[in-house]
Formats: C-alpha cells, sequence, structure tokens
C-alpha cells in the first residue's frame, strides 16, 4: 500500500511535459511570451545571482586581506571591483554588508522581520530561514541553533547575530578552513556553501580523492 | 522592498507548503518541463497578465485539494504538478487563455483549427479526472 502511494506511473513525465509544451507553444502563438522568455527569465535565477557570487568574493577575500578589509569597509564598494553581473546592482546589491568570522568570534545572520536575505550573493534561502522559530530561536539562543545545525564552537568564541532588514542584508565571511594551502581562487569559491555564508556551517576542506 | 520581480517572486512563496523546491540556493528542477512551467509563470507575472499572489493562492488550493483527496485515488506527490495546476487555474481566471485553449493544454495539445506541429497530443493518464488531464 504504501509503495503504491509513491509509483509513478510511467507516462507521468511524458504526459506533463507535454501540457507544459503545449501551453509555452500556444502563449508563444498568441503573441503573450517570446520564444525565449522562459530562459531569459530564469537567467536570473541560474545566472546573475545566487551563491557563486557569494562564493567568488569570499574567496577573493581569503586570499587578499586588503580586499577583505575594503569588503567589510564598504561592500558594494568592493564587490564592484570584480565586475560581478548585473543582479548585484539594485537595491538588493546595494544594501549588503558582510562581517568576517575569525578566531574567538562567530557570525550569525537571521531576518526576525521578515525575509530580507542578500539574493545576489546566497540565492534563495532555504525553507528554515523563514520559519518563526529559527528567526526568534537565532536571536535568543544563537549558540544551541548553531549546535542544532552541527556547529559546535567553543564556549569562549563571541557569537554576534545580526539582523537582516531592508536597509542592510548582512553576509558572513567564514573562516577559510585548513590545508587549502594549495587551492586556486576558483577552487576555493566552490567550498563556500549558502549556509557558511549564513553562519550557520562552517566552510569543509574538500576531502581527499 | 523588492526591485528585482524575480526576487520578489521567490521570496513571496518561501516558507510555506508552497514553496518551490531548492537546493544550497538555487533552484531545483529535476526535469526541462519543471523548469519552463515555472519560467513561464514568472514571465506572465510580471508582465502582469496576473498577480503573483493570485497564482500563489491558486497554488496553495492545489496543494490543500490534493492533500484532502481520497489517498486511493489522487496521484503522488509531485509539487510541479500542482504547480501547472495552479498556473492553468489562474491562467483561466485572468482570461489570458480561453476556455477551449485551457482544455487542450490539458490533453497536451493545441485548439483544433490552429497550425502545429504537435498536434497529436498525448494519452490522457489514467485516474481522477481532475488530474488525469482529460477535461
Amino acid at each position: 500500500m504504501i509503495d503504491d502511494m509513491f509509483r509513478y506511473p510511467d507516462d507521468r513525465e511524458a504526459v506533463n511535459a507535454a501540457k507544459v509544451r503545449a501551453l509555452e507553444a500556444l502563449l508563444i502563438e498568441k503573441g503573450v511570451i517570446g520564444s525565449d522568455t522562459v530562459d531569459t527569465v530564469l537567467q536570473y535565477f541560474e545566472s546573475v545571482a545566487g551563491p557563486w557570487n557569494g562564493g567568488k568574493i569570499v574567496a577573493r577575500a581569503w586570499l587578499d586581506p586588503g580586499f577583505k578589509k575594503r569588503l567589510i569597509d564598504d561592500t558594494p564598494k568592493a564587490i564592484a571591483e570584480l565586475a560581478m553581473p548585473l543582479g548585484m546592482a539594485g537595491a538588493e546589491g546595494e544594501h549588503m554588508a558582510a562581517v568576517a568570522n575569525e578566531n574567538g568570534v562567530h557570525n550569525l545572520i537571521v531576518c526576525t522581520m521578515c525575509s530580507c536575505y542578500p539574493f545576489p550573493v546566497l540565492g534563495l534561502p532555504p525553507y528554515w530561514y523563514k520559519d518563526p522559530v529559527f528567526r526568534a530561536r537565532g536571536v535568543r539562543e544563537p549558540r544551541a541553533v548553531l549546535r542544532e545545525f552541527g556547529v559546535e564552537l567553543p564556549a569562549e568564541t563571541e557569537i554576534k547575530v545580526w539582523e537582516s532588514s531592508a536597509q542592510i542584508r548582512w553576509f558572513v565571511i567564514p573562516e577559510r578552513p585548513a590545508n587549502t594551502g594549495n587551492l586556486s581562487e576558483g577552487e576555493l569559491a566552490t567550498l563556500v556553501t549558502p549556509e557558511a555564508m549564513m553562519g550557520i556551517a562552517l566552510v569543509a576542506a574538500p576531502s581527499k580523492p | 522592498m523588492f526591485t528585482c520581480f524575480e526576487e520578489y517572486a521567490a521570496t513571496s512563496m518561501l516558507g510555506g507548503p508552497e514553496s518551490p523546491p531548492r537546493r544550497n540556493g538555487k533552484l531545483q528542477f529535476s526535469s526541462p518541463w519543471e523548469r519552463d512551467v515555472f519560467g513561464i509563470a514568472l514571465t506572465l507575472a510580471k508582465a502582469g497578465y496576473f498577480e503573483w499572489d493570485d497564482l500563489r493562492q491558486c497554488l496553495i488550493e492545489a496543494i490543500q485539494k490534493w492533500e484532502t483527496a481520497n489517498c486511493t485515488q489522487r496521484p503522488p506527490w509531485d509539487y510541479y504538478e500542482r504547480f501547472l495546476e495552479a498556473l492553468l487555474n489562474v491562467i483561466a481566471a485572468s482570461e489570458v487563455l480561453l476556455p477551449d485553449e485551457v482544455a487542450a493544454v490539458l490533453v497536451g495539445k493545441r485548439p483544433i483549427g490552429r497550425s502545429t506541429d504537435d498536434q497529436r497530443g498525448i494519452q490522457p493518464a489514467s485516474g481522477h479526472p481532475d488530474w488525469g488531464g482529460n477535461p
């Protein structure tokens, strides 16, 4: 019985694909949308704004202390040095601010009001970001929340909680993992996850092949 | 306040049962038709054919309908199948397409009389008429 609930009819993918194909063709035929519209609108999520931008920024900050300082002092201005995609412009990009994890200090980003989030560098937030319990507990007991995410910090480590808003959208420059001295800037960028830039994870060193 | 429609649209669907699947900050599509149907919805709402919140409400209703249906008659869970159902409902309500056009889409072909390279359509799936594709 339980197997039946999860059984997927063989033709279901074809049925749904045909419906969407017919819908798109009809909308194009009626002049409602253009033939390249879907690709154009999804480009924002697939190549303009997303966590790959944050990875590049963090990797540069790891390799260039001067850039890291400028990134913390004036985040949009420093990001502008990197010739990032157009998604970095506009209010979403202009209102970003970075804080850096360092020995003895860990930063955590929350949004208690709505769902302010630095989309251009982190992409879409996870489900729980908007959860009232996460938002409240992140402020009230961040150490316990981090422990539940698998981040066990020394008792002496200070945890700073930053609240994103429409005026400022924070992201974290996580600490560079050990044993990554031989990695290129591009390789370092791939290690950085959205969770690490929210402060609810640490960046893991690459596993050995 | 958002200046980018795409961000507004995605943000408005976060945190609820109507949230689109995503992973590591990116939308997660398991097949091209899922990507296409999400892109079509974004495009139509961005162009003002309907409000994104209207689509969202239709999606909530489509999900509730699936959740409250008889387990033996409803299809297995598929987020984008419900998304497609919601999109067609909001398209019909906003009269972007005529009723016969929506009906044709439900069987995977265009209305009779239109020039097309895809007139053969598809075989309707078995099961509940609302979900089987046979209007």
